[in-house]
């Protein structure tokens, strides 16, 4: 894939894309949350699980594959390794079909991130933190986070801002 | 002051390329310095792109945010009778996840890890200690509201510290923020006064370099004007050399006539009766004579050689004749020291061949001398030979080979042999004599006739000196062999020869040595008569004298050679004169003569110039019949006044009364003579003075007449640029020279007592 093909055609090419991962998984409708919900994903779903919004508990993105690897942020002062599924299946899972993502954290910090993001760079919702479950205290129980050391142009404030913590809905707009 | 010139000159461009280089040095510094200003300020960038302090103060900001709202529902918690503990408990970690965010490495950097950081961050840490007893992961009492508000005045007491650090840090950015613009202010001060010291130095380099290239130019000028000048000085010393070998041409030239005399006086006195130790030492004194006589010779070769003035006279010529001449002339030496001289010419050498007979004779002469001189038994030999396989383009040369069987000579020896004043052999020179300059002339004389002279030798084995020139046969096209036959009938029927001469007393000579040859002589006193005789009759030659009224030698023979008859047009014409300068050899060549005869003319010069014309050496049969030394009376001395030797020769040409009969011409026409010179002084008319002291140089000189022949000739120089008085001087100082010749010719013998009455 080039890596910056002009915005027209990657738009189309993400929308693209985004439909056939819903059309891959038409039979599979979304489970529902039967523990505590810990994402809320809202917005233009094609598959919504509760109502029109689409509930994920802590198993249901355990289940999801997991993505792991270890990079320094600016709020750890060592590299730590964050484990999770990445959010662009998190995304598909639940038919999401927009272009941005409003990222809203429990402290209502909200953020948007282009879709485009998360095609283009293997942005993981970090469920485990050193291998371990976040607390809110942690930062936790979910974090997106990009994979800053793999890509130096990541390493910027617009990414950082977007590497939302404590995420507790995903608005797609 | 031109050298100060020259050393500044030099200086100048020394110190402007130590400026220039200065100059360099500072732009690379400043280049430098410009790098490092860069560099600096990227790093800057870098760093403020890196740190995102605006991140952390926007961290320490959410987490005040974060306290307050956690105050606010803690209050309505604490009111509460049935709390919402979970909503409590989230806000809660909500808030401990912000405020670990400031314990991080760099909000302390950034709020300067100061005690009231330390203060506030303890307190918190205190407050969290309390509430997590029941609010945190492991609680381990009830979050009643009797808990809730026993804490509260603990996480009010929080507001103003963090308030306080919320406002530190954004202080603490703003700061920073402009420190990083003044910096950055900084930075593009020093980058803009980079550039301009660059621009600066740019432009003084580019000056400077312009300045030099001005400089250079200046400098090549200054260098053009210095050539000039050296070629115009070489100008003017080669115009000084040439000056120079014109003089010494005449002082050999001027030396040699009273030399004559000497020589003839010498020559007198062993007839003297001597005694045998007088004779020795008369032996002695002519041999140092001979000896000073052909130094003279030579320095006026070599003076003639170097100033380009020695031109060549080729013509046709029998090859043999002049072998002949050369063996006659050698035989005795070689007889003298008992050595065998053979010489042979190769049957396939032309009879006839085209070169410079007196040139060759000369190197012959002093190639066999040599060979003679440095041999004391066997032979000398001279081979003649032509060689057509030779040397370049296959062209045929004529070579002559003088071998002996002398001493011989080693390398070194042979190597600087041709060099000027080097003889053969140091030890030998003053036993041989010789002014080291014949080698030298002849190899000159060779080259100039377009060949060489080579020299083979081993020490004690002899020598063999190789004399080549380029071969040329005579042209003998059909007017030729009329030519040959006129000249072969020449040899059986007298000449008629125009004599072309002004002065009475040189007609007479003229006419004694014509006779004398068995020729008929006809005469003309001036150029315009001569050129009238010319046109009328056919003569066989003309001789013509080169000073004389009314139209000069060069002149008429112009005239003649313009005449309309071919036939006419092309009588051979032989030049007399009284100057032996080159250039007046070569004016008189250009203008179409063929000959060129010095005054005095001897009857050997006037024969040989004939058989140069017409080929014959019958043309003076009676040579022998004359007795080989004249017969001069006994005498008890002599002077410089007469020049023994043109008497001498005088008297081969005809008889004693005759020579004393146009003697006493001469003489008695003297007193005429004064006063003409005397009229032309008076009348201050040079030329006319010139004219008459040419006249009676000519005769004087042919009659042998030395000190009134000087006399004339100083006469006649001076005309133009002497002082009157010096010139009145001269005439008074011919006019008593007249008595004093006449008895000096009775005293040995030339004259009777008596002046003749003829000439009174």
């Amino acid at each position: 894939m080039s890596p910056r093909p002009d915005a027209g055609r990657r738009r189309s090419l993400t929308l693209g894309a985004a439909w056939m991962l819903a059309a891959a998984l038409p039979a599979r409708a979304l489970e529902r949350p039967r523990g505590p919900v810990v994402l809320t994903l809202t917005g233009r779903l094609r598959m919504p699980n509760e109502g029109d919004r689409a509930h994920f508990d802590m198993d249901m993105l355990a289940a999801l594959p997991q993505h792991s690897f270890s990079t320094r942020t600016p709020w750890y002062a060592q590299a730590r390794r964050f484990t999770g599924p990445l959010l662009r299946d998190v995304l598909a899972a639940a038919g999401a079909q927009g272009t941005t993502l409003r990222l809203v954290a429990l402290n209502d910090y909200r953020v948007d991130m282009p879709v485009d993001d998360v095609q283009r760079h293997d942005v993981v919702l970090a469920r485990l933190l050193d291998d371990r479950p976040m607390s809110v205290r942690d930062k936790g129980p979910l974090f997106v986070i990009y994979p800053f050391d793999a890509d130096p142009a990541l390493r910027s404030a617009v990414y950082y801002a977007r590497s939302a913590w404590q995420l507790r809905t995903i608005d797609v707009l | 002051m031109a050298a100060a010139d020259d050393r500044r000159a030099v200086g100048e461009p020394r110190r402007r390329w130590t400026w220039l280089g200065l100059v360099g040095v500072g732009l690379a510094l400043l280049l430098l310095a410009a790098a490092m200003v860069q560099t600096r300020q990227f790093a800057l960038l870098r760093q403020t792109v890196q740190s995102s302090d605006d991140f952390v103060v926007l961290s320490i900001y959410q987490a005040e945010t974060e306290y307050l709202r956690l105050r606010e529902q803690w209050r309505v918690a604490a009111t509460e009778p049935a709390p919402d503990l979970d909503a409590l408990r989230l806000r809660y970690d909500i808030w401990i996840s912000r405020v670990d965010l400031l314990d991080a490495e760099r909000p302390r950097r950034l709020i300067r890890a100061s005690d009231e950081f330390l203060r506030t961050m303890e307190q918190i840490e205190g407050f969290i200690a309390a509430a997590d007893r029941a609010l945190g992961p492991q609680p381990v009492a009830e979050p009643s509201t009797t808990f809730l508000q026993a804490q509260l005045p603990g996480l009010e007491a929080l507001g103003p510290p963090l308030h306080a650090m919320s406002l530190g840090a954004a202080h603490r950015v703003a700061e920073q923020s402009e420190q990083r613009t003044q910096a950055v202010r900084e930075q593009n001060q020093i980058s803009l006064a980079l550039t301009l010291s660059l621009s600066v130095l740019t432009l003084a380099f580019a000056l400077i370099a312009l300045n030099q290239v001005r400089q250079l130019r200046e400098r090549r000028l200054v260098l053009e004007e210095l050539a000039h000048n050296l070629r115009e000085a070489r100008r003017e010393a080669e115009a000084a050399s040439e000056a120079k070998s014109a003089f010494l041409a005449n002082m050999s030239h001027e030396i040699r006539t009273p030399f004559h005399g000497l020589m003839g006086m010498l020559s007198l006195l062993r007839e003297t009766g001597l005694g045998p130790k007088q004779i020795d030492y008369l032996r002695t004194a002519t041999e140092s004579a001979d000896h000073l006589l052909a130094i003279l010779n030579d320095i006026l070769d070599m003076s003639q050689l170097e100033s380009g003035r020695m031109a060549l006279a080729p013509a046709a010529v029998d090859l043999r004749t002049l072998l002949r001449d050369v063996e006659a002339l050698m035989r005795p030496q070689a007889n003298a020291k008992a050595l065998a001289l053979h010489i042979d010419a190769d049957p396939a050498v032309p009879e006839r061949v085209v070169l410079d007979t007196t040139r060759v004779k000369q190197i012959l002469f002093n190639l066999v001398s040599n060979a003679v001189k440095f041999s004391d038994r066997g032979a000398v030999v001279l081979d003649v030979r032509v060689r057509r396989d030779a040397s370049a383009e296959g062209r045929p040369e004529l070579e002559f080979v003088v071998t002996d069987t002398g001493i011989g000579m080693d390398e070194a020896t042979l190597a600087r042999l041709f060099n000027r004043f080097v003889q053969g052999d140091n030890s030998r020179s003053r036993r041989h004599g010789g002014t080291g300059l014949g080698l030298e002339i002849s190899r000159n004389l060779a080259r100039l006739m377009g060949g060489d002279i080579t020299a083979r030798s081993r020490l004690g084995e002899g020598s063999s000196f190789t004399f080549r020139l380029p071969l040329e046969v005579p042209a003998e096209p059909a007017g030729d062999a009329a030519t040959n036959a006129a000249a072969l009938a020449a040899r059986s029927r007298s000449l008629q020869v125009l004599v072309a001469e002004d002065h009475p007393v040189n007609r007479q000579y003229m006419a004694a040595l014509l006779e004398n040859l068995g020729h008929e002589a006809h005469f003309t006193t001036n150029g315009e008569e001569a050129v009238r005789a010319a046109r009328e009759r056919a003569f066989d030659v003309v001789l013509m004298d080169l000073h004389m009224p009314v139209l000069d030698g060069v002149g008429a023979t112009r005239a003649i050679r313009a005449l309309p008859d071919r036939a006419r047009s092309t009588v051979p014409i032989v030049a007399l004169t009284a100057d032996a300068f080159e250039q007046t050899r070569e004016r008189c060549l250009v203008a179409g003569m063929n000959d060129f005869l010095t005054k005095p003319v001897s009857p050997e010069k006037l024969a040989a110039s004939l058989r140069r014309l017409f080929g014959s050496p019958a043309a003076a049969p009676e040579r022998g019949d004359q007795p080989a030394a004249p017969v001069l009376p006994q005498a008890g001395g002599g002077s410089a006044l007469i020049d023994e030797a043109a008497i001498a020769m005088a008297l081969q040409a005809m008889p004693r009364e005759r020579l004393a009969s146009m003697v006493e011409a001469f003489l008695g026409q003297g007193p005429q003579t004064v006063q003409r010179l005397r009229t032309a002084v008076r009348d201050a008319q040079p030329l006319e003075l010139r004219v008459n002291a040419h006249a009676a140089k000519g005769a004087a000189l042919n009659l042998g007449l030395a000190a009134l022949a000087a006399t004339a000739e100083a006469l006649q120089q001076g005309a133009a640029h002497l002082p009157a008085h010096e010139i009145a001087r001269l005439v008074q100082r011919y006019e008593e020279l007249l008595p004093a010749t006449r008895e000096a010719l009775v005293a040995m013998g030339v004259l009777s007592g008596t002046p003749a009455p003829a000439a009174t």
